[in-house]
């Protein structure tokens, strides 16, 4: 049962498209993207469950709640090595990772609380048409976080928190088969499957220095998802290969949902103003090869293998936020998400590159229970060129852009 | 609160200028075709030339030659039209080929002729040579199946007379024999000379060795004093003031399916298997244990179960039942095969200068071999290898070549024509076109 309701929900919620440094989707809460997806060192309220655990703490209502999401428009091109007449554009369809945030205060110092969120996913589809259509016709992949959550302030000034993160998610994958009918169709494959349950942490230390000053730092732990007997279909192959590719066909594989370290600052210069900075160091080493193994041999082998070799990479973000009126606030920041993908490794899956942000955003309070925030946030990364020649990706240029739009509502008691 | 509308309707307006204007561009360096004038390009070749496939020549195969992709993809940096002898709809099946209709019980593939829709018009005068439908106008694609560089010299070579001429020559050309430079009896190099491009790429000289090898080593090699000759005609017709071009050296013949398919080794190994050996019958009529140095041609009927006297024997796996001289390239015949590629591909090599370039086709050839069984080129996650149907690159005829694996030639030619005249012209999506196709059910 669990299942079912899960893959239902991954139909109706794709999470976004790799829109962070490799599939990683940085979108956790409405407030914060606004201000350039700081966090770690501010009193964030209930999205602190993602950011910092530490300041939940702090929480200045007796309880909360918040619902957001996002739509990811993104759009990828490319373009084959030495040629400007071989061009691909990628038809994702909108992403729309969300946010379930829910704290509740046991006494004065203690609180718990539950969070929901979609830190990873991707949904790149490229069609079957294109010249890298053997690599990748289509990859979709989401990863969903139940993370409850304590939180306990040891003194007025410093709170620690950790969560468990309970994890579950599912992929599917297309590509096409270079075997080809007298009709002229060619074949398809398709990887299909849901993740095993897997577990990992977030913790926590928030400390508030001064009236003005605050530091925070934040480790969300490595997940690793595994899917154990995922469905292999294939179409369109013809009676004489079909050996190769038999029905009935089942994979596992692994893919590493990368550990975070992050050291977060917050200045408070006047009551109005709010200014933030965030380091992250994201363990992307985890990420060595992507491997699918078969029940039965495929096209002759019993898996198929290739190289990621992800190396861990920084970002830097910074972050404002102003109170222009009291209940309304501006909110802008930027950041520089540095690609974990070397040379030599891009694929189409993640035609990853360094990845430049930059997000507005305004909060509005409806009333003294109520609060509205809206983002929007405008991804580019720059353009890359790349052999491919180590992960069995496609040669060629890539460029990438998203415009991610999102809202949240907040409700306090 | 009027402020909140204001600011977020100024905000919803950005986000939808971002939206319709912001589409990710890539800056690709613009194509220019550099020194070249390409409008027009002639072709000078062989069946490779001519888009030969599959055992024969007919229309889907002419349209994926490799200089038809070139000639497409020249026009995208100002190349003119390209006027290939292409058979009509109606004769599409041309000379008739071979088509892929399943797999024996063994996994053999089971290779049917196409015999319909053909563009015969009758036979030649020498009573074995099939005539094939005209093509009156002028074309640019030269490639004559069978040519050898021998020939280009010869007048009458495509006269429809009864000592035997080359059919596909013939229909290029008039009925009447004279007047001689521009009748039946014109020799190819004149048909070259007239045609007058402005850019050229010659690939001749397989036939010049492919013939004895594929024969077994019964048919002859060109010498190289007359390679030599015939070259020199060859490239006093084409290089006129300002004309430049491409020349194309012969790959290793032996490294095609048609000598690998039935690899000696693991013939070898089926005999030794079966407590037999498995032998030849070598071009001295001597009949010995073969070697992994011999090559067994893809049409032997190797293993074939055979009476001898009051036994069955597979074919070859016994002295009294040793493959025929016609089904083995022995180690001499293929030493001597070696041999003359060589000084053959020297010889191409001598013309390269300014005004023309070299394409090492052997040496692409060598690097797409198997080592270890694994293939060594990839492309688009696509792997190619010399495997006959498996790779992906050989046609069902295990000499010539698939769509796509012309499609790869022609994108190799392009390479070193960007280099060698700093032009940047584009490459051609090889996944467009076909492999060997398999029947559906």
């Amino acid at each position: 049962m669990k299942s079912k309701i899960l893959a239902l929900l991954g139909s109706a919620l794709l999470s976004g498209t790799a829109m962070a440094g490799g599939y990683q989707v940085n979108l956790a809460s409405q407030r914060q993207i606004g201000m350039g997806h700081t966090g770690t060192g501010l009193l964030t309220g209930t999205s602190s469950i993602f950011f910092n655990p530490g300041a939940m703490s702090f929480m200045d209502s007796r309880g909360a709640v918040t619902i957001g999401g996002s739509g990811i428009i993104s759009k990828i091109a490319y373009s084959a090595p030495e040629s400007g007449a071989i061009t691909a554009r990628t038809d994702n369809p909108t992403g729309t990772p969300f946010q379930v945030y829910a704290v509740y205060g046991i006494n004065e110092k203690l609180k718990a609380g539950l969070g929901v969120y979609t830190p990873f996913g991707s949904t790149v589809q490229w069609g079957n048409e294109w010249s890298g259509r053997y690599a990748l016709n289509q990859l979709k992949l989401q990863a969903i976080y139940i993370q409850p959550t304590v939180s306990y302030a040891i003194t007025d000034k410093l709170g620690v928190g950790i969560g468990l993160n309970y994890v579950v998610g599912n992929v599917n994958l297309q590509r096409s088969v270079p075997v080809q009918s007298q009709d002229g169709t060619e074949g398809g494959i398709e990887l299909d499957g849901s993740t095993e349950s897997a577990w990992g942490f977030n913790a926590g230390v928030y400390f508030q220095a001064t009236e003005k000053l605050s530091i925070g730092v934040n480790y969300r732990s490595k997940v690793d998802l595994r899917v154990e007997n995922g469905d292999v279909m294939f179409s369109n192959i013809p009676a004489a290969a079909r050996g190769n590719f038999p029905d009935g066909t089942s994979f596992n594989a692994e893919l590493p949902m990368p550990s975070t370290l992050s050291l977060g600052l917050g200045f408070k210069p006047s009551e109005r103003l709010t200014l933030a900075a965030d380091v992250s160091y994201v363990g992307w080493d985890a990420y060595e090869k992507l491997r699918f193994d078969f029940s039965q041999n495929v096209g002759g082998s019993s898996f198929s293998e290739a190289g990621r070799n992800y190396e861990n990479t920084f970002i830097y973000r910074i972050g404002a936020e102003y109170m222009v009126a009291d209940g309304l606030a501006l909110r802008g920041g930027a950041y520089l998400d540095k690609t974990p993908v070397q040379d030599g490794y891009l694929t189409p899956e993640t035609p990853d590159a360094d990845s430049r942000g930059l997000s507005v955003g305004l909060g509005y309070n409806v009333s003294d229970n109520i609060s509205l925030d809206a983002s929007f946030l405008y991804i580019n990364k720059k353009e890359r060129t790349d052999a491919s020649n180590l992960s069995g990706g496609i040669a060629g240029t890539y460029k990438s852009i998203a415009y991610i739009p999102g809202i949240g509502l907040n409700f306090k008691f | 609160m009027k402020k909140f509308f204001y600011k977020s309707s100024v905000l919803a307006l950005m986000a939808g200028i971002f939206l319709t204007s912001c589409d990710p561009e890539i800056d690709t360096p613009s194509s220019s075709a550099g020194e070249l004038n390409l409008t027009k390009y002639v072709a000078v070749g062989n069946s490779l030339t001519a888009g030969f496939a599959d055992g024969g020549l007919y229309r889907s195969g002419q349209l994926n030659s490799y200089p038809a992709i070139m000639a497409e993809q020249f026009k995208l940096v100002g190349g003119g039209e390209f006027t290939q002898p292409l058979f009509t709809e109606a004769q599409r099946n041309g000379s008739g080929y071979l088509r892929l209709t399943g797999f024996t019980a063994a996994g053999l593939p089971i290779l049917t002729p196409v015999t319909s829709e053909l563009a015969v018009r009758g036979m030649g005068q020498d009573g074995r040579t099939l005539l094939y439908t005209k093509f009156a106008q002028p074309v640019q694609n030269l490639g004559v199946p069978g040519i050898r560089m021998e020939n280009v010299t010869t007048a009458g070579y495509g006269w429809n007379n009864p000592l035997g001429f080359n059919p596909y020559f013939e229909r290029l050309l008039p009925d009447a024999p004279v007047p001689p430079k521009s009748g039946a009896l014109t020799p190819y190099v004149d048909l070259v000379a007239a045609s007058n491009p402005t850019f050229f790429t010659m690939w001749l000289g397989n036939n010049d060795v492919l013939g004895y090898a594929t024969s077994g080593g019964q048919g002859n090699i060109t010498t190289e004093a007359n390679f030599k000759t015939n070259l020199d005609a060859m490239m006093t017709a084409l290089l006129k003031t300002g004309v430049k071009g491409m020349v194309i050296n012969i790959p290793d013949v032996t490294g095609i399916p048609y000598f690998t398919t039935k690899a000696t080794a693991s013939l070898r190994q089926m005999a030794a298997a079966a407590n037999a050996k498995l032998y030849i019958t070598t071009g001295t009529g001597t009949v010995r244990e073969a070697t992994n140095d011999d090559f067994v041609l893809l049409p032997s009927t190797v293993g074939t179960p055979e009476q001898v006297g009051t036994m069955t024997i597979p074919h070859g796996f016994s002295p009294f039942n040793a493959l025929a001289n016609s089904e083995v390239l022995d180690k001499d015949e293929a030493a001597k095969v070696k041999l003359a590629t060589q000084q053959f591909n020297q010889a191409l090599a001598a013309k390269a200068s300014a005004n023309v370039g070299l394409v090492d086709m052997n040496a692409f050839f060598n690097s797409v071999q198997m080592k270890e069984g694994k293939p060594q080129l990839s492309i688009n996650a696509v792997a190619y290898s010399p495997a006959f149907i498996t790779g992906n690159l050989f046609s069902l005829d295990g000499v010539h070549l698939t769509p796509r694996g012309y499609a790869i030639v022609a994108n190799k030619i392009i390479d070193d024509i960007n280099k060698k005249f700093n032009s940047r012209i584009p490459k051609a999506d090889e996944t467009k076109f076909r492999t060997v196709q398999f029947p559906v059910n």
